[in-house]
């Protein structure tokens, strides 16, 4: 169990993470969702202790914070942050890579070549990391921290540069590895595919952690909660709160309007389709509201109703 | 621990800086082998014409003289009390040379640097060697004294030891005796200066993979001991390099024994231009094991000193600055005598020409008799310590980041 409390972490008198406080429990996998230089690296370095905060603990399994350097190396021996490619060294190999990894986390030594198979590295993780491709070295990055063991893994920016399948095959062996109790944090772009294998999602908002249920009623449910409609233009939106008083529109900036149906019964849902029917409107489909919604909602416009 | 000592040790050895070095060093030692070495002219030569020359002059002289009235007159006289027991030196080393007795040759030629020194030195109408009249040397009667009895000490070592004697040896250009004379010039000053190099960047380096190595479970204050072992390991490795240099002139001159005598020059108490010391011969193997551990020492200092300067400024040339300092330190202020006015033994950068040390040179040229191997073991191992106890408060220090 890994615990934030009361982080506060200021820049040149700027916010960067205010207040958070949050538990995440072994067995879960938490994605953090931001635009750029918000805060999730942020939060990332101040559980690995790389940035002080100025007020706020981190506390691991109960019983460790980074109260001295002694308790920094057994935090580090069960917290492990996933390296940047920029960072591999261009004259070893990859499997020196892991190798070091599982030497200096004292790891089983078969998770070398266990993780080289379930990534697909055979063909080259025996040539210099220098000649590499992104991809490539992502998923180096990847299989270190994987090969690391650590019951808490945290790993930022873990799908750049990797192609749909890598993208699945990584995805797998983080489900496989949240079976195993462990504790990930991911940050990821790829929102689709975080909503997809998160347990909880958090993004960031005035320096705090939103959790991502509490920002709509529509997010992750698995009924259907909202109506996407594309190219509702002002005209039809006002007959639709003429006909449906009650109801909750937003539009995004990606032209997609989401109308909230969390409490509608199948009546009401299907006079919806025919005032659309009416309306001329072919494009709309029922479900729930996604990440990529909520990132619309939250970092791309205002809200607008 | 030990995982991350292999990491070090093989990031260490990758690192393109230092295989540069080494091959650097390498190169020198070839060169210095091949080219330096075999034109070396030691003052003090076996040189049979060169004796005989002397010999036959100042036997014309006494044959002139010695039934000469006048020959009490002016410097005559002097010549005629001193010359016979001088010729007669000369002529037992002509004779050993020409028998190839080097035992003989070796007790002749000790006697006659003991008499030769007891006569030229203080005495204006007398001169040693031309070799010590360097151009700007205004000590070179006090060189000269010194490298008499130092020569006088050393053919005594060899006319009472039971080791194989050549030419090369009395000339010292064996292997061993050439990293003797080496140790006793720049050689300990490269050796520091290499370390330097090794080590300069032995925690800055880290910086370019920072999300690799900061996550490590291993404490600061570990990592940097685990650095500094690595670091005076590679220091050490120069040997390795010089070692080809060392063989190769072994080939050409002979390797020569570790029995052979090293004279080390040693005072009881504080030496004046009238009460100087006197040469003692310990074992070549001795000598070099002295130097060996004094340079050690060095590395320690040098190492500890560089980790400190990369722990609090993070900056390579800062590094370099700071071994440049401890290394070249004592040129700022050296002059010759000044040991009997100053405590010069108590500052441990007078400590970097370890042969010199070892040897006592470095007493006779402060006219101090505190320089010794233990008492700078003492200064350089306690200013080591000092280091290490700063890196460890400030390694430990909860708001300190190594990376």
């Amino acid at each position: 169990m890994i615990e934030l409390k009361n982080i506060n972490v200021q820049f040149s008198g700027r916010d960067i993470l205010k207040d958070v406080s949050e538990t995440f429990q072994p067995g879960e996998i938490i994605g953090l969702v931001a635009p750029n230089g918000t805060g999730k690296s942020t939060l990332m370095n101040v559980i690995m202790n790389y940035v002080k905060p100025n007020s706020g603990k981190v506390v691991v399994q109960e019983k460790y914070q980074y109260t001295s350097k002694k308790n920094e190396v057994k935090i580090h021996q069960l917290v492990s942050m996933m390296p940047e490619q920029s960072d591999l060294y261009n004259h070893l190999s990859g499997k020196e890579h892991l190798r070091i990894y599982c030497s200096m986390w004292n790891s089983n030594p078969k998770l070398i070549d266990q993780t080289i198979k379930d990534l697909g590295m055979d063909s080259y993780v025996k040539k210099r990391t220098g000649t590499y491709s992104l991809g490539m070295r992502q998923r180096l990055c990847f299989a270190m921290q994987i090969v690391s063991d650590t019951p808490i893994m945290l790993m930022d920016e873990v799908m750049n540069g990797l192609d749909p399948n890598n993208v699945e095959l990584i995805s797998s062996i983080l489900l496989k590895k949240k079976e195993e109790g462990k504790i990930i944090i991911v940050a990821s772009h790829l929102l689709e595919n975080l909503e997809k294998i998160s347990d909880r999602v958090f993004l960031f908002k005035d320096a705090q952690l939103i959790n991502a249920n509490e920002i709509t009623s529509g997010y992750g449910k698995r009924e259907i909660t909202t109506v996407r409609v594309k190219d509702l233009t002002d005209a039809i939106k006002e007959m639709f709160y003429q006909e449906f008083p009650n109801t909750e529109i937003r539009s995004l900036s990606s032209g997609i309007s989401l109308v909230d149906v969390s409490n509608y019964d199948l009546e009401q849902l299907a006079r919806i389709v025919i005032f659309f029917k009416e309306h001329h409107i072919t494009d709309f489909s029922y479900g729930n509201v996604t990440l990529n919604d909520l990132y619309s909602m939250y970092y791309l416009e205002n809200v607008k109703r | 621990m030990w995982a991350y000592f292999k990491f070090e040790l093989s990031q260490f050895i990758t690192n393109k800086k230092n295989i540069a070095i080494y091959a650097i060093l390498l190169f020198l030692a070839c060169f210095y082998a091949m080219k330096i070495a075999p034109s070396y002219e030691p003052i003090e030569k076996v040189d049979a014409k060169e004796i005989e020359a002397r010999y036959l002059s100042r036997e014309a002289f006494l044959s002139t003289f010695y039934n000469d009235p006048n020959r009490f007159v002016g410097m005559a006289g002097f010549g005629l009390a001193i010359y016979p027991e001088w010729n007669n030196l000369d002529k037992a080393r002509l004779d050993a040379l020409k028998d190839h007795d080097f035992v003989k040759y070796s007790e002749a030629t000790s006697e006659w640097y003991v008499y030769a020194n007891n006569i030229t030195y203080g005495n204006e109408r007398f001169f040693y060697s031309p070799g010590y009249y360097s151009h700007g040397n205004l000590y070179a009667s006090e060189d000269g004294y010194y490298g008499y009895l130092y020569t006088a000490s050393r053919y005594k070592g060899y006319a009472e030891g039971d080791y194989k004697l050549s030419l090369n040896v009395f000339e010292e250009r064996t292997a061993l005796q050439t990293l003797q004379r080496l140790l006793h010039s720049d050689l300990p000053m490269i050796l520091m200066i290499c370390c330097i190099f090794l080590t300069v960047d032995v925690v800055l380096k880290d910086r370019l993979n920072p999300t690799i190595l900061r996550g490590f479970p291993i404490s600061d204050w570990k990592k940097l001991i685990i650095k500094g072992i690595v670091s005076l390991i590679g220091s050490i490795g120069v040997i390795l390099p010089l070692s080809v240099g060392l063989i190769i002139i072994g080939i050409r001159y002979g390797f020569g024994d570790f029995q052979l005598p090293v004279p080390i020059y040693t005072t009881l108490s504080k030496p004046s231009y009238f009460n100087k010391g006197e040469f003692v011969n310990t074992a070549m193997g001795n000598y070099l094991v002295d130097n060996v551990i004094f340079i050690v020492f060095c590395f320690m200092y040098l190492i500890l000193l560089v980790l400190l300067v990369s722990m609090i400024i993070k900056n390579e040339f800062a590094n370099l600055l700071a071994g440049a300092i401890f290394i070249f330190n004592e040129s700022f202020f050296f002059q010759r005598g000044i040991g009997f006015f100053y405590e010069v033994e108590n500052y441990p950068t007078n400590y970097v020409q370890v042969g010199q040390i070892v040897s006592g040179y470095r007493n006779y040229i402060y006219n101090s008799n505190a320089l010794n191997f233990n008492h700078g073991l003492m200064i350089v191992g306690m200013s080591t310590s000092v280091l290490l106890v700063f890196i460890f408060i400030i390694s430990k220090y909860k708001r300190y980041k190594l990376i």
